[in-house]
């Protein structure tokens, strides 16, 4: 099997959730990993 | 469930693009790993810029850019009941501010270097939000220069003071702007604009290979001066961040640009904007003129309609329509949009005073505010 490919995001505010989700929607094979250094995401989606 | 793995307090301390892998911190355990990518999203957003000044360290001295400053501002006044606030700086989260410490009972000092509330925009808008703040008891301090704060035992601000004078406050919040977050990415390899955020293209890739970016951190592209401008805000980042997640998904998407728009209140104003303001048309070479018009947002003897002020800013050899600066109490922030779309597709004044507006007495006067400055602007014209 082939490996999947691997997407990182650094940031979790607005941008970041925003890219994970359409990324994921066009491509749902892609395997999606997103870091935010606070405790919170998506406070500006 | 969307299958996407989210590492909260997690930190990426540095990007290797040749081996293709970012080293993350995770804060919690306080341990540091490895992880590798095919495609890398920089999407490391802004931060409040702080001054550098005797005493700013204090833990009374707020910013706000993410939902924990928020909280931490919030629950400062819940423990300490501050009675009077400085605000540095006088631009639109200032503002915001403002109302939101009035709310809460404190006396609001802003101080600000310029002689009148967000400086960037028209004058006559920013005296309008000026007396919008002293009707709401806000105290406005013009042309004060920050020199430094006194701090007691416990380490908070007690007093605030500027080169001419001193001010005994209980909390400091500073609004002066933000920064980007660049250096990591910068470190690796990854190209700035003349701007200092990250440089991007309409596909939000940056200079390294299989690597996008999107938000606060990078440029956008601005329709109107055709130049590549940083504009942190929230709506231009979750678009771009869509355009660069289709992108490292492996599809084909673009991000245009924007012509600028933006809307905000202060207590009861609207004052929304869109395109460039007078200074910045000037700079990038426009014949510039500019007309402005009070008029009522409903027909007049409709209840809740109120003046709003309408200056449209154009180039005087084609009409063209450059930019647009409204405030008011009603009807404003909505109206914008259709400012925007006429700059978005880069109508004169002449075309947007003949556009045919939805009319009905609670909504607009059969002459929309809009369409009487168009008509104006254009009378201007000719002359």
């Amino acid at each position: 099997m082939a490996r999947k490919e691997k997407l990182m995001i650094i940031g979790g505010s607005a941008a970041g959730p925003s890219a994970a989700a359409r990324a994921k929607r066009g491509n749902p094979e892609i395997e999606v990993t997103l870091f935010e250094q606070g405790q919170f995401v998506s406070y500006g989606s | 469930m969307q299958d996407i793995d989210v590492k909260t307090e997690h930190r990426v301390t540095k990007i290797d693009p040749k081996e293709k892998r970012i080293e993350v911190h995770n804060l919690v355990k306080s341990q540091t790993q490895w992880f590798s990518y095919d495609k890398l999203i920089i999407a490391t957003g802004a931060r409040s810029r702080r001054l550098n000044l005797p005493g700013s360290n204090a833990k009374n001295i707020f910013t706000l850019k993410d939902l924990d400053d928020g909280i931490r501002i919030k629950n400062y006044i819940d423990e300490k009941r501050p009675k009077r606030v400085a605000i540095l700086g006088g631009g639109f989260i200032a503002m915001e501010m403002c109302e939101a410490f009035r709310l809460r009972n404190i006396e609001t000092h802003v101080f600000c270097r310029r002689d009148l509330p967000v400086g960037n925009l028209e004058r006559e808008i920013s005296e309008t939000i000026l007396k919008e703040l002293q009707e709401n008891g806000v105290y406005f301090h013009t042309q004060h220069e920050p020199a430094g704060f006194k701090t007691n035992s416990k380490g908070e601000v007690t007093t605030f003071e500027t080169h001419r004078a001193s001010y005994q406050v209980d909390m400091v919040f500073m609004a002066v702007g933000v920064i980007p977050n660049v250096e990591m990415p910068k470190e690796a390899g990854v190209k700035l604009g003349k701007t200092g955020a990250i440089k991007t293209g309409f596909t939000q890739m940056t200079n390294l290979a299989d690597i996008y970016v999107a938000g606060d951190c990078c440029e956008v592209f601005n329709l109107v001066s055709e130049s590549w401008v940083h504009t942190p805000l929230g709506d231009i980042a979750n678009k771009q961040g869509r355009v660069a997640g289709e992108n490292a998904g492996g599809g084909k998407a673009s991000f245009p640009g924007v012509v600028g728009s933006a809307a905000f209140k202060v207590f009861e104003l609207e004052v929304a904007f869109t395109g460039l303001g007078t200074q910045v048309a000037r700079q990038y070479g426009f014949d510039v003129d500019s007309q402005i018009i009070e008029a009522e947002s409903k027909v007049g003897y409709m209840p809740g309609s109120k003046r709003m002020l309408v200056k449209l800013i154009f180039d005087r050899r084609n009409g063209r329509l450059l930019g647009t600066q409204m405030t008011g109490k009603e009807g404003v922030a909505r109206r914008i949009n259709t400012l925007a779309v006429s700059v978005h597709q880069k109508m004169s004044v002449d075309e947007i005073a003949r556009l045919d507006f939805a009319y009905a007495p609670p909504f607009s006067a059969p002459f929309d505010p809009i369409l009487i400055a168009a008509e104006q602007a254009g009378k201007k014209l000719q002359k």
